[in-house]
């Protein structure tokens, strides 16, 4: 299978050089023509942001070849437990001493002996965006990636005339999205690396005529700080959202500012474990279905079952990876995924989040939702909670012990429980994940 | 403590540095800590300290400890040492 439309186009924003055509295809091949040659196994690519990194990324996804895709940034000891637990023919991108068992080629690191076994259908893993849990991979099969890849087109109205700058890193399944689901369609995917809180990126806007932009809630929170105004940018006409719970009061601000130019704004939901997208709301219906995720991807559908939302689809994963022999396992899904998110459905199909079935404490045995604890207390600035051993622990940016003490009081009064069930502390600044979430286990593993 | 340290400070504490830590030759993104996170506790440490708001063309050209020092110029804060 190929992700690449004859007239798509890669630009790196910092060199301004273009691969499209018969340049990009023949980079593909080149690197398809190069896995050929070697044994069997699986490729894991630090998946830096540049045109020989995505050429060899698509060319992995052409020649079936299974391909991890990873922080480049990650920490050498992370990136060595992911190639001693899974056994790659190959890591790319790759610097420093390669470990035992692999030999340095260019900025490779090739395997020695014979790598861990594949299953023929395993196309693309991603790590896990989850917040809790051992660091797993997503088994994807390539016709999921391809099927999600023409569901995100179709339910956003990709054309080949759309230029979509790399706002979100391409290791993480919504940026990866987004550079798939436009390659697709032959549109043009800008390589930019500084991000919108530099001068770089505005200009290449105007330069390159940026038609979209994807981000995540914390990126929301920083276009509104930076007084974001789509009429400075007349191509700039599509926004999406996706990577977690946008508040309302932005989806609604961001919605009228685009509304106001002709432009149009995207509430998503998605998991990485369906590669990723699952729903999109229609910016038509944006207004009377607030609060709404949206109607299911073309080809998926959503049930609500013991109120955990369960999405069937062509894109649901075949299942983890935790060793390298999970590698050589099939589908373990059969195109069901529970998501773990509680919801419910409207008569018109449309998806509402109401939380998250994993994210449950316990306070003396009652069970707390830890997602409608951080709502409660949003008055106090940024919370995280976490759940302890029968304990409730809450984190408050900024916090001195004082403060600390109130929220304390606040909570035990709301959950009508005893105070000594709940720890309280302030924190300079809550740990993120490269996707911008709480990073929920840092947290726990700091208690 | 003059207006360059406490600038200074307002660096070290937005991107989690050690007190000492030298931050005058400072650019956006050249190590792990300045990220646009750390940018936006950065603008918000800065507005606190020295009681200014930003416009966002600044908060956009703030790429380096320098510029930071060039712009808040324009706020009235100045840095004789």
């Amino acid at each position: 299978m190929t992700l690449l439309h004859p007239q798509a186009r890669l630009i790196d924003a910092t060199s301004g050089e273009v691969a499209d055509g018969a340049v990009l295809r023949s980079l593909v091949d080149a690197a398809v023509a190069e896995y050929a040659g070697r044994p069997a196994g699986a490729v894991f690519a630090l998946m830096s942001t540049d045109i020989p990194t995505i050429a060899r990324y698509l060319a992995a996804l052409e020649a079936g070849r299974p391909i991890a895709l990873l922080d480049p940034q990650l920490a050498r000891e992370s990136l060595l437990d992911f190639v001693d637990r899974f056994a790659p023919v190959l890591v790319t991108g790759a610097t420093g001493e390669p470990p035992a068992g692999y030999r340095a080629d260019g900025g490779d690191w090739v395997r020695q002996g014979p790598a861990a076994a594949v299953h023929p259908d395993l196309g693309l893993m991603l790590t896990t965006s989850g917040s809790t849990g051992n660091p797993k991979l997503v088994r994807l099969s390539g016709a999921a990636v391809l099927a999600n890849a023409e569901a995100i087109a179709q339910s956003l109205g990709i054309t080949a005339g759309e230029v979509a700058p790399t706002t979100l890193p391409l290791f993480y399944s919504y940026g990866m999205s987004v550079l798939n689901s436009h390659l697709l369609r032959g549109a043009t995917v800008v390589l930019e690396r500084t991000g919108i809180l530099q001068r770089d990126f505005w200009n290449a806007t105007t330069t390159y005529g940026f038609t979209s932009m994807a981000a995540v809630p914390y990126q929301y929170e920083m276009l509104r700080r930076l007084r974001f105004d789509p009429a400075k940018y007349p191509t700039l006409r599509t926004l999406t959202q996706a990577g977690g719970r946008l508040r309302t009061e932005l989806v609604q601000d961001f919605a009228a500012r685009m509304d106001a130019v002709g432009g149009r704004f995207f509430v998503m939901y998605g998991q990485t474990e369906a590669a990723p997208r699952m729903a999109t709301l229609p910016p038509d219906r944006l207004a009377d279905k607030l609060g709404s995720v949206g109607l299911a991807l073309p080809g998926g559908s959503f049930a609500i079952e013991d109120d955990e939302v369960v999405y069937r689809g062509p894109n649901v994963m075949l299942g983890y990876a935790e060793t390298a022999a999970d590698l050589a396992r099939g589908d373990d899904l059969g195109g069901v995924l529970r998501t773990g998110d509680l919801g419910r459905l409207d008569d018109e199909g449309f998806l509402f989040l109401t939380g998250r079935l994993k994210r449950i404490g316990k306070v003396f045995g009652v069970r707390v939702n830890l997602d409608d604890v951080e709502r409660h207390l949003t008055g106090h600035g940024a919370v995280a909670a976490v759940a302890g051993e029968d304990k409730l622990h809450v984190f408050v940016e900024g916090a001195d012990q004082a403060q600390a003490q109130v929220v304390r009081k606040e909570l035990a009064a709301w959950l009508d429980t005893h105070f000594s069930g709940l720890d309280v502390r302030g924190i300079d600044a809550l740990p993120l994940l490269p996707t911008g979430k709480v990073d929920y286990r840092t947290l726990e593993a700091s208690l | 403590m003059t207006e360059l340290q406490r600038l200074r400070n307002a660096f070290r504490t937005s991107l989690d540095l050690a007190p000492d830590a030298p931050v005058d030759d400072l650019q956006y993104q050249d190590n792990a800590q300045w990220d646009s996170l750390a940018h936006m506790s950065l603008v918000a440490a800065i507005e606190d300290e020295f009681d200014i708001m930003i416009d966002t063309d600044d908060v956009i050209n703030m790429s380096s400890f320098a510029e930071a020092v060039r712009i808040l110029g324009k706020y009235g804060v100045t840095f004789d040492e």
